[in-house]
């Protein structure tokens, strides 16, 4: 079973702190976003392997992209 | 109305694995700064002579007076890094702060008698009008430990003259007395002149045996005719008059308690003038706090010290603002106003200590979609758009109806801009947030937990309102300032560098002075520079922010001068609909 991580606004990234086969824990750093001068740091959602990452450091996303995926 | 206050919503989380890890190191940088904070206040609590010296003049300081006379678990200091004028001193050399005497709370101030043996110093007013606003605003009795030698000489145009100056707060206790609210004076030491004044200008005084109080003291006799200068025989004159005023000093309790009667209680012992008062506290007008409680008093369900790992120093990063609240109130419950409008603040009914409060904070992050409604930009926490400012409007007002304490939370980057902005009445509905604080009477307590900024800092309770907010606390993450250090350089010097870059001519001196405005900025704005200045009355711990709500709200009701009776507030019925 796998699960997306959703952006939840539109913004650029400027730091993930997780790679591809990185074993988490619910609510561990994965990224953080900045928009609108603030960071608003994005959390993992459940336990589980990275297996997908869709965005890089500098790279823009839009409200409800998906940033990463869980397994 | 029970069934409204005794058990409301509980709210809050309990600390996820993730949070306490990454709050590991922001705790780490709070207590840096808190640190910092606490050695800078101990350096004014060791201002001056040593303890030891003092006492073995068979005196106490004023350290040890107030020991002495506040109920343990109470003293809530404020002003202890107040030092507008830049004293070399350090201090304005007044120790104050809100504490219980005999079980009621009063404001409670001190001449530190280690410090020119408690002299008039600058900015010694302003501070003593705060404190006496304070009184004003919260309605409780003022207490004076007065130990005062009078101007410090070689400073005296600083603050013996002016508006503000060293003669008015005499006018504010006559304003304090015909507002019915009690000025209590403990009297030690010599009092001269100003000192006297200190001394005759409150309710009842409570002298000790070793104490004088005059017009003008011992060298001001001596020297009270001027001649044009001084020669050997004016000196020798001099010698002896001094001895002999040294030795008969005027104004002791042998004229002031015999003759005139001015000291209603003369006490040989030091500890007994502090037992006078705390006698005469006993008996001040108060309400046993079962009249206004609303609920049985009960910490939050949350560890205090989560708020080390909540409210993050680093000021772009985003937090939960009912998170800290719920470390904040009793039992951790809340009735949310209008939870469904205005989200970027928390307008609330709380219990602090099991007496009803409303809270107001800036809430933080991003606001969601189609937010604000009137532009086509996202909304971010920190700023005020339309609705949230009319959802504070309506409730400082009908919190002034039902006469509820409120305790604002503040934490703003400023108010929407632009013309979209303007187009939305956000100029017109600031202010109107101003006329309702102003209108409502209440008191009030605003604790800046993170950055006040832009005309926003002026909405949200804070110092501004003379005549509401009673005092303000700030933390460790505190930071005032009109805008951004860089965006001031950049207000500054954008058309000076378009000017440098057309004319060919290098840029490296005006970059220079940018960075210039970034790090004055920075030192003008963190917390002990607030302190200073008086932006908030005092740098707390986050772990003493519950005190000060108590401190604040207890004396809130204490003896208020209006009163809603429960079963008549409107607030709590429109939040219940």
């Amino acid at each position: 079973m796998s699960e997306e991580l959703l952006a939840p606004l539109a913004g650029k990234i400027i730091q993930i702190d997780v790679k591809v086969g990185d074993k988490v824990e619910e609510d561990d750093d994965a990224l953080v976003i900045e928009a609108m001068k603030m960071e608003t740091p994005i959390y993992i959602p459940c336990d589980g392997t990275v297996v997908k990452i869709n965005v890089k450091e500098g790279g823009e996303v839009e409200e409800d992209d998906v940033l990463l995926v869980i397994e | 109305m029970r069934p409204y206050f005794e058990k409301m919503p509980e709210f809050g989380t309990a600390l996820k694995k993730g949070q306490i890890k990454r709050g590991e190191d922001n705790t780490l940088r709070l207590k840096e700064v808190e640190g910092e904070i606490a050695a800078a206040v101990d350096v004014i609590k060791n201002a001056g002579l040593p303890e030891a010296k003092i006492n073995a003049r068979g005196v106490m300081t004023v350290w040890q007076r107030l020991e002495y006379l506040v109920d343990p678990g109470t003293w809530s200091p404020l002003h202890m890094l107040y030092n507008p004028a830049d004293n070399s001193e350090g201090t304005t050399n007044v120790i104050d702060g809100l504490g219980k005497i005999s079980g009621k709370w009063a404001v409670i101030i001190g001449f530190d008698n280690k410090v020119m043996a408690g002299a008039w110093l600058a900015g010694q007013s302003e501070n003593i009008l705060r404190v006496t606003d304070l009184a004003k605003r919260l309605n409780v009795p003022l207490v004076w430990l007065v130990n005062c030698s009078g101007a410090k000489l070689t400073e005296q145009e600083q603050f013996y003259a002016n508006r503000r100056g060293a003669g008015a707060p005499f006018y504010r206790h006559a304003e304090l007395n015909q507002m019915g609210i009690p000025v209590l004076a403990g009297i030690y030491g010599t009092n001269p002149a100003g000192g006297g004044y200190q001394s005759i200008s409150p309710t009842i005084l409570f002298a000790h045996k070793d104490c004088n109080i005059a017009v003008g003291g011992a060298g001001i006799v001596s020297g009270m005719a001027p001649k044009g200068g001084f020669d050997a025989a004016s000196a020798e004159q001099l010698i002896e008059s001094t001895r002999h005023f040294k030795s008969n000093p005027p104004g002791t309790p042998k004229v002031h308690y015999d003759e005139t009667g001015f000291f209603r209680y003369v006490y040989e012992e030091e500890k007994g003038v502090l037992d006078g008062l705390k006698d005469y506290m006993k008996d001040i007008p108060a309400y046993n706090p079962k009249f206004f409680r609303v609920a049985e008093p009960a910490e939050p369900k949350f560890d205090i010290q989560d708020l080390y790992k909540l409210l993050p120093i680093d000021q772009k990063k985003v937090y939960d603002f009912d998170e800290i609240l719920a470390r904040l109130v009793d039992n951790s419950e809340s009735m949310e106003f209008r939870p469904d409008y205005g989200p970027e603040v928390y307008t609330g009914l709380c219990k602090v200590d099991g007496y009803l409060v409303g809270i107001i904070g800036n809430r933080q992050g991003y606001l969601g979609k189609g937010y604000p409604e009137y532009a086509d930009y996202p909304g971010i926490g920190g700023k005020l758009y339309r609705q949230g400012m009319i959802k504070m409007n309506e409730f400082v007002t009908l919190a002034g109806r039902d006469r509820i304490p409120l305790i604002w939370f503040q934490d703003t980057s400023g108010i929407d801009v632009g013309d979209t902005a303007e187009k939305a009445e956000l100029l017109g509905i600031g202010q109107s947030l101003v006329y309702s604080i102003q209108q409502s009477g209440i008191p009030q307590m605003m604790v800046l937990l993170r950055k006040g900024s832009a005309a926003a800092h002026y909405l949200l309770g804070g110092p501004q309102g003379n005549d509401t907010n009673a005092f303000s606390i700030g933390t460790a993450a505190s930071e005032v300032y009109v805008m951004h250090g860089e965006t001031a350089a950049v207000a500054m010097y954008s058309r000076r560098l378009v000017k440098e870059k057309d004319a060919g001519n290098p840029l490296e001196p005006v970059i220079e002075k940018m960075n210039k405005v970034v790090e004055d900025y920075k030192t003008f704005s963190r917390p002990k520079y607030c302190a200073k200045v008086g932006y908030v009355d005092e740098i707390v711990n986050m772990d003493d922010i519950r005190q000060y709500m108590k401190a604040f709200t207890g004396s809130a009701y204490q003896n208020p001068k209006s009163i809603c009776p429960q079963h008549q507030m409107i607030l709590p019925r429109i939040i219940k609909g």
